[in-house]
């Protein structure tokens, strides 16, 4: 094998994950990067296209560039957006993605997941391996979306055993680039919780997640990995840590009135993200760990400190 | 802080504020003492708050007081509280800080485990055991150093027995073993029911959980009778009722000792005459049971402690094979229950 440089797709490069994602690997790979929205003043050594996975063009990339590695980050985690677009872009998109990889000989891909898909369910294990079933729909169908890229992915892992496909299931990310809805819900000054529930919730900084992903591509393991931190802690222990106030509603109250924020846009998640602050969605992430020798730098005491205001 | 180098500094935590106890719940009663500080709370007299409080908004203003509030209520009551009771809680929190539970740097294990909560809870129990059932124990120096389940008999139409040997494992076992124990699937859907089960050690008993606490090492509880042995009616008091196999398949695949237990004195503290089970099946209760005192009597209670039991085979054997390695337990138990009660002088000493 010629010991030439590897190139390396990532999609959603924009993103706060994106970004850290490309500084980690940027050394060892030559990146370039796919993102529906552009990166303004992106290091002169990362080639960034600004388009829409969608789009016809998107294909132009993988035969142009011919990456032998995909990091996919390009999802839409947020609500703002119409609900059959969000759909759209994360399971067409993956959809579409997938069939790139497979047609142009890629050799290794990443797929960034959650921990979300388990779902929050007052019977789940407290540690949730990686054959757990994908729950989240049950009381969570605004993000079905995820688990159902999750299960197309895995099918794809199956299919193609010479690709090394890697999904990461992380547990919720925080830190100064990442936006996402745990981080703006610890953000809130007072922050509702449900009177009588106080889930463990395990937080992974940022950093430590581009370092994850980074380990995933030099190792090119293959398989369903959760990735988790450095502990768990008590949800208001959380809210408490990063300078909130925990405001405990009842819950027919907080459904009711989150529900109607929602429709309003006025509250940034849908009632059914409600089951995340009942219950644990807490995962076992010695799989990852033994197959990477990953270990998280940050503490939680840093972490909280990265995302208090 | 200074690890987060990515924040610019404009963007940096002004300061850490000082967590109002009042709102979140870890202040008050016996907590304000804590030497070491297993709760962390921010220092609230560093300089850098000091000039900031002017800006607090109202919110935070009233969650301050608050939390003074409960501080002075907390040490107002400690103060009064009977000297007994203080060096019990004392003692108590000794024996947990020495028990090999792992907590992180918030003060939690990774189940939840609160060792300030699961005192104060255990406390209420360890005055009972001490100066109403007047425990006697003995065999606690049979309990091995890692994973064990302890199994014992259940009784008393009201759960104390379990109460009683969690209390016996903390204060008079060395090192102390807080018991885990498992719960319902619906437990954690009771409001506060839920938060409390998890901090004093308990979880849900799924198999993945109840592998992963043994493979952590900890001490795992479980009642094999079930309901069944707790509403039973006196006339069949210290009847062994029938062994769930659970326990038996969970110790052959994590490899774990089973350490029996028999509890002597447990079937007198309540007297049932009878059981009104449509009644029970109407509530959604597990029975219903007519009792002569609802209030239990300060009977004695002794609590034997087995040799423990190491099992091999395959957990996924038919129930007949099981069924074989849970007789014995059972009859371990029925021996150690049998021989207490030829000891027992009477129900009270």
């Amino acid at each position: 094998m010629t010991r030439c440089v590897e190139r390396l797709l990532i999609t959603g490069i924009a993103g706060g994950q994106g970004r850290l994602v490309a500084k980690r690997v940027a050394d060892s790979f030559a990146v370039s990067g796919v993102d529906r929205a552009p990166w303004e003043g992106h290091p002169d050594h990362i080639t960034v296209h600004t388009m829409d996975l969608r789009k016809k063009k998107f294909e132009d990339i993988f035969r142009r560039e011919r990456p032998s590695a995909v990091v996919h980050l390009a999802f839409v985690r947020h609500f703002r957006a119409d609900p059959m677009v969000r759909h759209e872009i994360n399971v067409a998109g993956t959809k579409r993605l997938l069939e790139c990889c497979a047609t142009y000989g890629v050799k290794k891909l990443i797929v960034l997941s959650s921990s979300y898909v388990y779902g929050a369910l007052p019977e789940s294990p407290y540690y949730m391996d990686e054959d757990t079933a994908l729950n989240v729909s049950r009381h969570y169908p605004d993000i079905r979306d995820l688990a159902e890229v999750d299960t197309l992915c895995n099918t794809f892992l199956w299919k193609y055993p010479d690709i090394a496909t890697a999904i990461l299931r992380p547990v919720p990310t925080l830190g100064y680039y990442v936006h996402n809805s745990i981080g703006g819900y610890l953000k809130l000054r007072y922050v509702p919780t449900i009177m009588g529930f106080n889930p463990m919730t395990q937080f992974l900084h940022e950093e430590d997640l581009a370092e994850a992903i980074g380990r995933t591509l030099e190792t090119g393991i293959r398989g369903i990995f959760n990735v988790t931190g450095p502990g768990a802690v008590p949800l208001k222990v959380a809210i408490r840590e990063t300078g909130g106030i925990a405001v405990p509603l009842p819950e027919p109250i907080a459904r009711n009135t989150i529900d109607s924020l929602f429709r309003l846009g006025l509250y940034h998640l849908p009632p059914g993200a409600i089951d995340f602050v009942k219950y644990p969605c807490t995962i076992d992430g010695r799989r990852f760990r033994e197959a990477t020798n990953f270990q998280p730098l940050f503490t939680l005491e840093e972490i909280f400190s990265s995302v208090r205001h | 802080m200074a690890k987060t180098s990515k924040t610019p500094p404009s963007e940096r935590p002004a300061r850490r504020r000082r967590a109002p106890r009042g709102v979140v719940g870890t202040g008050g009663i016996l907590m304000h003492d804590e030497p070491g500080g297993r709760i962390l709370l921010d220092d609230p007299d560093s300089p850098e708050n000091d000039d900031l409080q002017p800006s607090l908004d109202p919110g935070e203003q009233v969650a301050h007081s608050l939390g003074a509030l409960s501080d002075l209520a907390g040490g107002i009551l400690q103060s009064l509280a009977p000297r007994l009771i203080r060096d019990l809680d004392h003692e108590l929190r000794e024996r947990i800080r020495n028990s090999p539970i792992e907590l992180n740097s918030f003060g939690y294990d990774p189940w939840g485990f609160n060792p300030d909560v699961a005192r104060r809870t255990l406390l209420l129990f360890a005055l009972v055991y001490r100066y109403y059932f007047r425990v006697q124990t003995s065999g606690l120096e049979h309990l091995p150093a890692g994973r064990m389940l302890v199994i014992p008999n259940h009784a008393g139409q009201i759960a104390l027995d379990a109460g009683m040997i969690a209390i016996a494992t903390v204060l008079e076992a060395d090192p102390a073993r807080p018991l885990r124990g498992m719960g319902e699937y619906w437990l954690p859907t009771i409001p506060f029911f839920n938060v409390f089960m998890a901090r004093v050690g308990g979880v849900v008993g799924t198999p993945k959980n109840a592998r992963d606490i043994l493979e952590h090492g900890e001490a795992v509880i479980a009642f094999p009778e079930g309901v069944r042995g707790m509403s039973k009616p006196f006339a069949q008091r210290y009847q062994l009722q029938e062994f769930g196999y659970g326990f038996m398949r969970l110790a052959l695949e994590t490899n774990t000792p089973i350490v029996p237990v028999a509890v002597v004195g447990s079937e007198e503290q309540a007297i049932s005459v009878g059981n009104i089970k449509p009644l029970a099946d109407l509530l959604g209760m597990p029975a219903f049971p007519i009792l002569l005192n609802y209030f239990p009597l300060p009977v004695r209670y002794h609590l034997y402690f087995g040799e423990p039991m190491e099992f091999r085979g395959n957990a996924n054997d038919e129930d007949e094979v099981i069924g074989k390695k849970v007789e014995q337990v059972k009859a371990r138990i029925h021996g150690m229950i049998q021989e207490g009660l030829r000891r027992r002088r009477n129900w009270f000493f």
